[in-house]
Protein backbone atom coordinates (compact mmCIF):
# COMPACT_ATOMS: atom_id res chain seq x y z
CA UNK A 1 0.00 0.00 0.00
CA UNK A 2 1.79 3.17 -1.08
CA UNK A 3 1.91 5.52 1.86
CA UNK A 4 4.37 8.38 1.45
CA UNK A 5 5.57 11.12 3.78
CA UNK A 6 4.51 14.66 2.87
CA UNK A 7 5.53 17.34 5.38
CA UNK A 8 6.21 14.51 7.80
CA UNK A 9 2.69 13.10 7.57
CA UNK A 10 1.51 9.82 6.05
CA UNK A 11 -0.39 10.26 2.80
CA UNK A 12 -1.96 7.32 0.99
CA UNK A 13 -1.55 7.56 -2.77
CA UNK A 14 -2.31 5.36 -5.76
CA UNK A 15 -0.72 5.72 -9.17
CA UNK A 16 -1.44 4.18 -12.56
CA UNK A 17 0.58 4.21 -15.79
CA UNK A 18 3.66 5.87 -14.31
CA UNK A 19 5.52 6.11 -17.60
CA UNK A 20 3.07 8.42 -19.38
CA UNK A 21 4.14 11.89 -20.51
CA UNK A 22 1.43 13.91 -18.76
CA UNK A 23 -0.05 13.50 -15.30
CA UNK A 24 -3.64 13.77 -14.15
CA UNK A 25 -4.08 14.41 -10.44
CA UNK A 26 -7.45 13.58 -8.87
CA UNK A 27 -8.82 15.11 -5.65
CA UNK A 28 -11.74 13.46 -3.84
CA UNK A 29 -14.42 15.12 -1.71
CA UNK A 30 -15.12 15.55 1.99
CA UNK A 31 -15.86 12.33 3.96
CA UNK A 32 -14.89 10.31 0.89
CA UNK A 33 -11.57 8.86 -0.30
CA UNK A 34 -9.63 8.00 -3.44
CA UNK A 35 -11.78 4.94 -4.12
CA UNK A 36 -14.28 7.30 -5.79
CA UNK A 37 -11.80 7.32 -8.70
CA UNK A 38 -9.88 4.06 -8.28
CA UNK A 39 -12.25 1.52 -9.79
CA UNK A 40 -13.66 3.12 -12.94
CA UNK A 41 -12.46 6.66 -13.57
CA UNK A 42 -8.71 6.31 -13.01
CA UNK A 43 -8.29 3.23 -15.28
CA UNK A 44 -9.94 5.07 -18.21
CA UNK A 45 -7.68 8.11 -17.71
CA UNK A 46 -4.67 5.79 -17.34
CA UNK A 47 -5.05 4.66 -20.95
CA UNK A 48 -3.29 7.94 -21.83
CA UNK A 49 -2.12 9.62 -18.66
CA UNK A 50 -0.09 8.98 -15.57
CA UNK A 51 -2.83 9.10 -12.91
CA UNK A 52 -2.23 10.09 -9.29
CA UNK A 53 -4.91 9.79 -6.60
CA UNK A 54 -4.42 10.62 -2.92
CA UNK A 55 -6.44 10.52 0.29
CA UNK A 56 -6.94 13.92 1.93
CA UNK A 57 -5.81 14.23 5.55
CA UNK A 58 -7.94 12.18 8.00
CA UNK A 59 -9.68 10.56 5.02
CA UNK A 60 -9.26 7.06 3.61
CA UNK A 61 -5.90 5.73 4.71
CA UNK A 62 -4.07 9.00 5.20
CA UNK A 63 -2.94 10.17 8.62
CA UNK A 64 -5.36 11.89 10.95
CA UNK A 65 -4.61 15.56 11.43
CA UNK A 66 -6.33 17.95 13.84
CA UNK A 67 -6.28 21.15 11.81
CA UNK A 68 -5.71 22.80 8.47
CA UNK A 69 -8.91 22.07 6.52
CA UNK A 70 -9.19 25.53 5.00
CA UNK A 71 -8.50 25.79 1.29
CA UNK A 72 -5.10 27.41 1.81
CA UNK A 73 -3.87 24.53 3.94
CA UNK A 74 -5.45 21.92 1.66
CA UNK A 75 -3.69 23.44 -1.37
CA UNK A 76 -0.41 23.71 0.58
CA UNK A 77 -0.76 19.96 1.16
CA UNK A 78 -1.38 19.24 -2.52
CA UNK A 79 1.46 21.51 -3.61
CA UNK A 80 3.82 19.68 -1.24
CA UNK A 81 2.58 16.31 -2.52
CA UNK A 82 3.40 17.38 -6.10
CA UNK A 83 6.90 18.34 -4.99
CA UNK A 84 7.48 15.01 -3.26
CA UNK A 85 6.30 13.14 -6.38
CA UNK A 86 8.37 15.42 -8.66
CA UNK A 87 5.31 16.52 -10.58
CA UNK A 88 6.11 19.80 -12.22
CA UNK A 89 2.82 20.38 -14.03
CA UNK A 90 -0.41 18.39 -13.90
CA UNK A 91 -3.93 18.30 -15.22
CA UNK A 92 -6.06 18.66 -12.11
CA UNK A 93 -9.57 17.37 -11.42
CA UNK A 94 -11.49 17.61 -8.16
CA UNK A 95 -14.90 16.43 -7.05
CA UNK A 96 -17.14 18.29 -4.56
CA UNK A 97 -14.88 19.74 -1.80
CA UNK A 98 -11.99 18.44 -3.94
CA UNK A 99 -13.29 20.69 -6.73
CA UNK A 100 -12.85 23.69 -4.42
CA UNK A 101 -9.31 22.55 -3.66
CA UNK A 102 -8.63 22.24 -7.42
CA UNK A 103 -9.98 25.74 -8.04
CA UNK A 104 -7.89 27.17 -5.21
CA UNK A 105 -4.81 25.51 -6.76
CA UNK A 106 -5.54 27.35 -10.02
CA UNK A 107 -5.75 30.61 -8.06
CA UNK A 108 -2.55 30.07 -6.09
CA UNK A 109 -0.26 27.93 -8.25
CA UNK A 110 -1.34 28.37 -11.89
CA UNK A 111 2.20 27.66 -13.11
CA UNK A 112 1.91 24.10 -11.77
CA UNK A 113 -1.32 23.30 -13.65
CA UNK A 114 -2.22 22.47 -17.22
CA UNK A 115 -6.02 22.22 -17.40
CA UNK A 116 -8.65 22.16 -14.71
CA UNK A 117 -11.79 20.06 -14.20
CA UNK A 118 -14.21 20.94 -11.42
CA UNK A 119 -16.90 18.35 -10.71
CA UNK A 120 -19.85 19.30 -8.52
CA UNK A 121 -17.99 21.82 -6.35
CA UNK A 122 -20.51 23.46 -3.98
CA UNK A 123 -20.70 27.12 -3.04
CA UNK A 124 -19.44 27.08 0.58
CA UNK A 125 -21.85 29.90 1.47
CA UNK A 126 -24.83 27.70 0.54
CA UNK A 127 -26.83 26.98 3.68
CA UNK A 128 -27.31 23.35 2.68
CA UNK A 129 -23.56 22.81 2.48
CA UNK A 130 -23.04 24.40 5.87
CA UNK A 131 -26.09 22.67 7.32
CA UNK A 132 -24.49 19.30 6.81
CA UNK A 133 -21.49 20.38 8.80
CA UNK A 134 -23.38 22.05 11.63
CA UNK A 135 -26.02 19.45 12.23
CA UNK A 136 -23.96 16.35 12.22
CA UNK A 137 -24.99 13.58 14.56
CA UNK A 138 -25.19 9.83 14.50
CA UNK A 139 -28.84 10.19 13.45
CA UNK A 140 -27.79 12.46 10.67
CA UNK A 141 -25.41 9.84 9.32
CA UNK A 142 -28.02 7.10 9.51
CA UNK A 143 -30.61 9.31 7.87
CA UNK A 144 -28.14 10.45 5.26
CA UNK A 145 -27.10 6.91 4.42
CA UNK A 146 -30.69 5.72 4.28
CA UNK A 147 -31.98 8.55 2.13
CA UNK A 148 -29.25 9.99 0.02
CA UNK A 149 -26.77 7.28 -0.77
CA UNK A 150 -29.49 5.23 -2.48
CA UNK A 151 -28.70 7.03 -5.72
CA UNK A 152 -25.32 5.32 -5.54
CA UNK A 153 -26.96 1.96 -4.73
CA UNK A 154 -24.40 1.26 -2.03
CA UNK A 155 -25.82 0.29 1.33
CA UNK A 156 -23.61 0.36 4.36
CA UNK A 157 -23.34 -2.61 6.66
CA UNK A 158 -22.91 -2.33 10.42
CA UNK A 159 -19.12 -2.43 10.49
CA UNK A 160 -18.91 0.08 7.63
CA UNK A 161 -21.37 2.33 9.44
CA UNK A 162 -19.20 2.17 12.56
CA UNK A 163 -16.06 2.97 10.60
CA UNK A 164 -17.71 5.91 8.88
CA UNK A 165 -19.25 7.10 12.11
CA UNK A 166 -15.84 7.11 13.79
CA UNK A 167 -14.38 9.11 10.92
CA UNK A 168 -17.24 11.64 10.92
CA UNK A 169 -17.04 11.98 14.69
CA UNK A 170 -13.32 12.54 14.58
CA UNK A 171 -13.59 15.10 11.79
CA UNK A 172 -16.55 16.94 13.31
CA UNK A 173 -15.67 17.03 16.97
CA UNK A 174 -11.91 16.83 17.15
CA UNK A 175 -10.60 18.60 14.10
CA UNK A 176 -11.02 22.20 12.99
CA UNK A 177 -12.89 21.19 9.80
CA UNK A 178 -16.19 22.78 10.90
CA UNK A 179 -14.71 26.19 11.63
CA UNK A 180 -12.37 26.04 8.68
CA UNK A 181 -15.34 25.47 6.37
CA UNK A 182 -17.40 28.26 7.90
CA UNK A 183 -14.46 30.61 7.34
CA UNK A 184 -14.57 29.69 3.65
CA UNK A 185 -18.17 30.92 3.17
CA UNK A 186 -16.94 33.92 1.19
CA UNK A 187 -14.84 31.83 -1.21
CA UNK A 188 -17.02 32.43 -4.30
CA UNK A 189 -16.68 36.18 -3.72
CA UNK A 190 -12.90 36.13 -3.93
CA UNK A 191 -11.82 38.20 -6.91
CA UNK A 192 -8.93 35.82 -7.67
CA UNK A 193 -11.51 33.42 -9.14
CA UNK A 194 -12.13 35.95 -11.92
CA UNK A 195 -8.41 35.98 -12.61
CA UNK A 196 -8.20 32.21 -13.26
CA UNK A 197 -6.90 31.83 -16.82
CA UNK A 198 -6.82 28.06 -17.00
CA UNK A 199 -9.03 26.30 -19.47
CA UNK A 200 -11.67 24.90 -17.09
CA UNK A 201 -14.34 22.27 -17.51
CA UNK A 202 -17.25 22.36 -15.05
CA UNK A 203 -19.18 19.10 -14.73
CA UNK A 204 -22.42 19.21 -12.75
CA UNK A 205 -25.45 17.01 -12.34
CA UNK A 206 -28.48 18.56 -14.05
CA UNK A 207 -30.61 17.72 -11.00
CA UNK A 208 -27.94 18.51 -8.42
CA UNK A 209 -28.32 21.08 -5.63
CA UNK A 210 -24.90 22.32 -6.66
CA UNK A 211 -25.77 23.16 -10.29
CA UNK A 212 -26.26 26.81 -9.33
CA UNK A 213 -22.68 26.89 -8.04
CA UNK A 214 -21.53 25.56 -11.40
CA UNK A 215 -23.38 28.34 -13.21
CA UNK A 216 -21.78 30.91 -10.93
CA UNK A 217 -18.28 29.55 -11.60
CA UNK A 218 -19.03 29.47 -15.32
CA UNK A 219 -19.69 33.21 -15.22
CA UNK A 220 -16.60 33.94 -13.15
CA UNK A 221 -13.98 31.77 -14.84
CA UNK A 222 -13.14 33.31 -18.16
CA UNK A 223 -12.25 30.19 -20.16
CA UNK A 224 -14.76 27.77 -18.71
CA UNK A 225 -17.38 25.44 -20.13
CA UNK A 226 -20.24 24.08 -18.05
CA UNK A 227 -21.67 20.69 -18.98
CA UNK A 228 -24.77 19.65 -17.04
CA UNK A 229 -24.97 15.85 -17.02
CA UNK A 230 -27.85 13.54 -16.35
CA UNK A 231 -27.62 12.91 -12.60
CA UNK A 232 -27.27 14.56 -9.19
CA UNK A 233 -24.36 15.33 -6.87
CA UNK A 234 -23.26 11.69 -7.07
CA UNK A 235 -22.56 11.71 -10.83
CA UNK A 236 -18.98 10.35 -10.55
CA UNK A 237 -20.44 7.29 -8.82
CA UNK A 238 -23.53 7.08 -11.02
CA UNK A 239 -21.77 7.64 -14.36
CA UNK A 240 -18.06 7.01 -13.79
CA UNK A 241 -17.19 5.93 -17.33
CA UNK A 242 -18.99 8.87 -18.91
CA UNK A 243 -17.23 11.29 -16.55
CA UNK A 244 -13.87 9.63 -17.20
CA UNK A 245 -14.28 9.84 -20.98
CA UNK A 246 -15.32 13.49 -20.91
CA UNK A 247 -12.42 14.39 -18.59
CA UNK A 248 -9.96 12.37 -20.65
CA UNK A 249 -11.11 14.01 -23.90
CA UNK A 250 -10.84 17.47 -22.37
CA UNK A 251 -7.30 16.88 -21.08
CA UNK A 252 -6.18 15.34 -24.38
CA UNK A 253 -7.19 18.24 -26.61
CA UNK B 1 6.36 -7.77 0.82
CA UNK B 2 4.51 -10.45 -1.07
CA UNK B 3 6.56 -12.43 -3.51
CA UNK B 4 5.45 -12.59 -7.10
CA UNK B 5 4.60 -16.15 -8.05
CA UNK B 6 6.00 -16.86 -11.46
CA UNK B 7 6.37 -20.58 -11.83
CA UNK B 8 3.69 -22.47 -9.92
CA UNK B 9 0.07 -22.14 -10.87
CA UNK B 10 -2.29 -22.02 -7.95
CA UNK B 11 -5.39 -24.18 -7.76
CA UNK B 12 -8.78 -22.83 -6.69
CA UNK B 13 -8.29 -23.76 -3.07
CA UNK B 14 -4.90 -22.08 -2.89
CA UNK B 15 -6.25 -18.90 -4.48
CA UNK B 16 -9.19 -18.96 -2.05
CA UNK B 17 -6.76 -19.32 0.87
CA UNK B 18 -4.78 -16.37 -0.39
CA UNK B 19 -7.93 -14.24 -0.73
CA UNK B 20 -8.88 -15.07 2.86
CA UNK B 21 -5.41 -14.07 4.02
CA UNK B 22 -5.65 -10.73 2.18
CA UNK B 23 -9.15 -10.05 3.55
CA UNK B 24 -7.91 -10.78 7.07
CA UNK B 25 -5.01 -8.38 6.59
CA UNK B 26 -7.36 -5.66 5.36
CA UNK B 27 -10.25 -5.85 7.83
CA UNK B 28 -8.57 -7.47 10.82
CA UNK B 29 -8.78 -10.88 12.41
CA UNK B 30 -11.47 -10.00 14.95
CA UNK B 31 -13.99 -9.31 12.19
CA UNK B 32 -12.98 -12.28 10.05
CA UNK B 33 -13.50 -14.65 13.00
CA UNK B 34 -17.17 -13.68 13.14
CA UNK B 35 -17.68 -14.38 9.45
CA UNK B 36 -17.98 -17.52 7.44
CA UNK B 37 -16.00 -16.67 4.33
CA UNK B 38 -16.89 -18.83 1.35
CA UNK B 39 -16.17 -18.48 -2.39
CA UNK B 40 -19.72 -17.10 -2.68
CA UNK B 41 -19.13 -14.31 -0.15
CA UNK B 42 -19.60 -10.91 -1.74
CA UNK B 43 -17.25 -8.14 -0.73
CA UNK B 44 -19.83 -5.44 -0.13
CA UNK B 45 -22.81 -7.33 1.25
CA UNK B 46 -21.40 -10.37 3.04
CA UNK B 47 -17.97 -9.14 4.06
CA UNK B 48 -19.16 -5.56 4.52
CA UNK B 49 -16.01 -4.18 3.01
CA UNK B 50 -16.16 -0.57 1.98
CA UNK B 51 -14.55 0.75 -1.15
CA UNK B 52 -11.27 1.91 0.40
CA UNK B 53 -10.86 -1.60 1.88
CA UNK B 54 -11.49 -3.11 -1.54
CA UNK B 55 -8.76 -0.79 -2.85
CA UNK B 56 -6.34 -2.26 -0.25
CA UNK B 57 -7.42 -5.77 -1.17
CA UNK B 58 -6.91 -5.05 -4.90
CA UNK B 59 -3.43 -3.71 -4.22
CA UNK B 60 -2.55 -6.94 -2.42
CA UNK B 61 -3.76 -9.01 -5.37
CA UNK B 62 -1.74 -6.83 -7.75
CA UNK B 63 1.38 -7.03 -5.59
CA UNK B 64 1.10 -10.81 -5.39
CA UNK B 65 0.36 -11.67 -9.01
CA UNK B 66 2.22 -8.79 -10.61
CA UNK B 67 1.92 -8.65 -14.37
CA UNK B 68 0.31 -12.06 -14.62
CA UNK B 69 -3.06 -10.35 -14.27
CA UNK B 70 -4.55 -6.94 -15.04
CA UNK B 71 -6.72 -6.71 -11.97
CA UNK B 72 -7.46 -2.97 -12.15
CA UNK B 73 -8.34 -3.30 -15.82
CA UNK B 74 -10.65 -6.22 -15.07
CA UNK B 75 -12.40 -4.32 -12.25
CA UNK B 76 -12.76 -1.17 -14.35
CA UNK B 77 -14.91 -3.03 -16.87
CA UNK B 78 -17.52 -3.56 -14.14
CA UNK B 79 -20.38 -1.21 -13.45
CA UNK B 80 -21.51 -0.35 -9.93
CA UNK B 81 -23.98 -3.27 -9.70
CA UNK B 82 -21.31 -5.73 -10.73
CA UNK B 83 -18.83 -4.27 -8.25
CA UNK B 84 -21.38 -4.51 -5.45
CA UNK B 85 -22.07 -8.14 -6.31
CA UNK B 86 -18.42 -9.06 -6.78
CA UNK B 87 -17.60 -12.24 -4.88
CA UNK B 88 -14.49 -14.31 -4.25
CA UNK B 89 -15.39 -16.96 -6.80
CA UNK B 90 -15.39 -14.40 -9.62
CA UNK B 91 -11.86 -13.35 -8.72
CA UNK B 92 -10.71 -16.97 -8.38
CA UNK B 93 -12.09 -17.71 -11.86
CA UNK B 94 -10.47 -14.61 -13.29
CA UNK B 95 -7.06 -15.51 -11.83
CA UNK B 96 -7.44 -19.09 -13.13
CA UNK B 97 -8.20 -17.77 -16.61
CA UNK B 98 -5.12 -15.58 -16.57
CA UNK B 99 -2.96 -18.47 -15.32
CA UNK B 100 -4.17 -20.88 -17.97
CA UNK B 101 -3.71 -18.40 -20.80
CA UNK B 102 -0.04 -17.89 -19.93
Amino acid sequence: MPVIKVNNRDVHIQELNKGAAETVLLVHGMFSNLSVYYFNIAPVLAAHFHVVMYDLKSHGMSERVLDGYDLNSMTDDLHALMDVLNLDKVHLAGYSFGGLIALKMAMRFPQRLRKLVIIEAPDPSDARTRGIIEEYSREFLEHYVANFTDTTKVKMGKRQMERNHRMYEYLFYQTSIKNDMILESGFFKETEINAVKKHTLLLYGASSNCLQAGKQLNKMIHKSDLIPLDGDHNIPIQEPVMIAEIVSGFFKN
Amino acid sequence: MDTIVKTSKLNNEEIFGLMKQFITEVIGEEFVEEMDITPQSSFTKDLEMDSIEIVSFSEKIKAHFGEQIDFTGWLSAMDLDQLINLNLEMIINYIQECQSSK
